[in-house]
């Protein structure tokens, strides 16, 4: 019988679940990995795998003496890294008084995979690919009423060509705890799947910003599930300008009340790079607020996808969910799609949302031509304007810099480009 | 040679005539008052001075001191010395006020051959200019025009004006949302600005601007063209027997 090259993924994940015990959580997962999602799958129909489904690609097997040298400066004081998708010791900071960091056994990643699989993340492919294939699962907790004062950088890289990686991480801070957490992706690997789990106790605060710019023939569909307990905070922004297809899926459960989520990005894509940010906040109890803004700059022939669902479950009253996504196009041969999405079961909300795609405002453009400002640098002004603003709305005032100049290196390529 | 010379300007918005032969002389060291009913084309005329786009002449010719504008864009007409101060002036979220002025004022000095100012010289330049019209340092942090009140909004256009020094100054409707004490304000910054090598062409409705910016010249603007021309006694004309008698009488 002829195999469709589209089973041959999976059936190399089967293949290298093969050494592990059969009531592993690696067979479990692996199980539920039958194919790729196909254009039929309504969450998949925008941000579709065909080309992807026929590559050759393997699991890789760490290598765990390899060193890459990075370019970039850290900018974090405690680095976390992985190389191959494996946790890397002898290249990470110690972890301070209150930190912890370690690998689950298998009982506690059979956990781990339990609590996925009771999320919405159930079928996606990098959770139970990931779980199959990942050397194993890193916990990163912070302990009860600790203040992390370190900013925390991880930097996911190494891969090889034909390969996929697969960093699994799990985040726990504790009660009245909080972090600031960096996450940088940096893959060589055809294909990268982290997946993360973060669970945010009582009180707890969360500041995240996450990198994509994984290498530019890289596919990388991360996945992530948050759960966020009472007066818990995430403040989360993602950056994503790398890789030929990046797909930053986060599905974030309000259920402790009055947590606060704010979860906004930024995509800036050029050529013919494909970047998607699909999200889903459910609010499961009473008093919570979540706060979305979604920026997009496309040039080249890119597409740039926003999925953004909302759901306000029955209990749920005095939700307050707001929504704004809004894609500038550089380029006529570029697409922008946004697919925001409401569900409102609760009768006593203020949820807003709104989705722009468009070009530059021609009042703005001719209102800094007036003041002799050449048509090429007020459209870099203005394009530079729009992520800076939401840049300073989103993230720490500390790290505004670093995270402006990573938008302006990919913004400079592109726009160059264009006025070429 | 007029600093600012339109010869029988025509222009068509969406295939419907606008302006239909407007000619004017402006000399150096001259104030102008353009007047005229709503849709007489007031701001159709400012609009193509400055050269936005699809504001393109049909027929006639604007000179800047002796140079056609006509194959020139607005940046290139801006950097000449042509300043456009808006009726509504636009937001710009995410730029910062000092650094749209420093960029401005670059621009101009990089044309004129001048060197361009360094980020200290400039900043101290901008806080002097600042001050005389009452824009405080913390309005230069925030981003251009976002937030401001009417006030603020046309007052940050005049010290954008007294920064830039242009030849020639187009003020449209400048008085438009004013209170008295802004009102005020504003016209002491353009009066102030007043000299003998350039000149200002004040647009309005009404005469109320021209009592504190007193015009040389006072031309009614009806129908997309210059009907009568005078000295400010036609403003007090306006007002006292409104813009219909004179468009009767032309």
């Amino acid at each position: 019988m002829q195999h469709s090259l589209k089973d041959d993924y999976a059936n190399c994940v089967k293949n290298y679940t093969n050494q592990f015990k059969e009531n592993s959580f690696r067979k479990i997962a692996c199980n539920d990995f039958k194919s790729w999602p196909g254009p039929r799958e309504e969450t998949w129909r925008l941000s579709r795998l065909g080309t992807l489904s026929r590559k050759k690609i393997k699991p890789i097997t760490p290598n765990l003496q390899k060193k890459i040298n990075g370019k970039s400066k850290h900018i974090g004081s405690k680095i976390i890294k992985f190389v191959d998708g494996a946790y890397r010791g002898d290249l990470s900071s110690e972890m301070p008084l209150g930190v912890n960091l370690s690998s689950l056994n298998d009982s506690e990643s059979l956990e781990y995979l339990q609590k996925l699989k009771k999320s919405n993340l159930n079928h996606h492919p990098s959770t139970n690919v990931s779980l199959s294939c990942t050397p194993s699962i890193m916990k990163l907790t912070v302990k009860k009423n600790v203040k992390v004062k370190d900013f925390f950088e991880i930097i996911y890289e190494g891969g090889e060509e034909s390969q996929s990686v697969h960093p699994v991480l799990y985040v726990e801070l504790e009660e009245n705890s909080s972090l600031y957490l960096i996450e940088r992706f940096n893959h060589f690997s055809t294909l990268a799947m982290p997946l993360q789990l973060t669970e945010i106790r009582n009180k707890a605060s969360l500041n995240s910003i996450k990198i994509f710019n994984d290498n530019k023939e890289t596919y990388n569909l991360s996945a992530h599930c948050v759960h966020l307990s009472e007066e818990s905070n995430l403040n989360s922004f993602s950056l994503i300008k790398g890789g030929m297809f990046t797909r930053s899926e986060t599905h974030a459960y309000l259920n402790g009340c009055g947590s606060k989520l704010s979860l906004n990005g930024i995509y800036i894509s050029g050529n013919n790079q494909h970047h998607d940010l699909t999200t889903a906040i459910y609010h499961d109890v009473p008093d919570c607020t979540s706060k979305q803004i979604v920026r997009g700059v496309l040039g080249g022939k890119s597409t740039g996808v926003f999925q953004g669902k909302v759901r306000v479950a029955q209990d749920a009253q005095r939700t307050d969910g707001q929504q704004m996504s809004r894609a500038i196009l550089i380029s006529e041969n570029a697409n922008a799609n946004a697919k925001p999405e409401l569900e409102i079961y609760a009768d006593d909300v203020i949820c807003a949302h709104g989705a722009t795609v468009g070009e530059l405002d021609d009042d703005q453009l001719f209102y800094l031509n007036s003041r002799g400002v050449p048509m090429d640098k007020a459209r870099e002004i203005l394009i530079k304007a729009f992520l800076e603003d939401m840049i300073n709305q989103s993230v720490d005032n500390s790290l505004h810099d670093f995270v402006f100049k990573e938008a302006e290196l990919a913004l400079s390529s592109i726009i160059i480009k264009e006025t070429l | 040679m007029s600093l600012l010379e339109i010869k029988n300007a025509h222009l068509k918005l969406d295939n419907k005539n606008i302006l239909n032969g407007v000619s004017l002389s402006v000399n150096k060291g001259e104030v102008h008052a353009i007047m005229g009913p709503n849709g007489s084309g007031k701001s159709t005329l400012s609009y193509m001075l400055a050269g936005r786009d699809g504001y393109e002449l049909e027929d006639g010719e604007i000179l800047l001191d002796g140079k056609s504008l006509s194959e020139m864009e607005a940046d290139e007409r801006a950097r000449s010395g042509l300043f456009l101060a808006f009726q509504y002036p636009v937001e710009l979220p995410g730029v910062g006020g000092m650094s749209f002025l420093r960029e401005a004022v670059n621009s101009r000095r990089k044309f004129l051959g001048e060197k361009e100012l360094d980020h200290l010289a400039f900043v101290k330049e901008a806080r002097k200019e600042a001050s005389k019209m009452f824009v405080k340092d913390e309005m230069l942090k925030r981003a251009v025009n976002v937030g401001f009140s009417g006030g603020e909004k046309k007052r940050f256009e005049i010290l954008q004006m007294s920064m830039l020094k242009p030849k020639v100054s187009i003020l449209d409707e400048t008085d438009s949302g004013l209170d008295v004490d802004a009102l005020k304000i504003v016209s002491d910054g353009v009066n102030s600005q007043r000299n003998k090598e350039n000149a200002i062409v004040v647009i309005t409705h009404y005469q109320r601007l021209l009592d504190y910016i007193v015009p040389d010249f006072v031309h009614i603007l009806s129908d997309g063209v210059i009907i009568k021309s005078g000295g400010p006694e036609l403003a007090l004309e306006v007002e006292k027997n409104g813009y219909s008698g004179l468009i009767n009488a032309a």
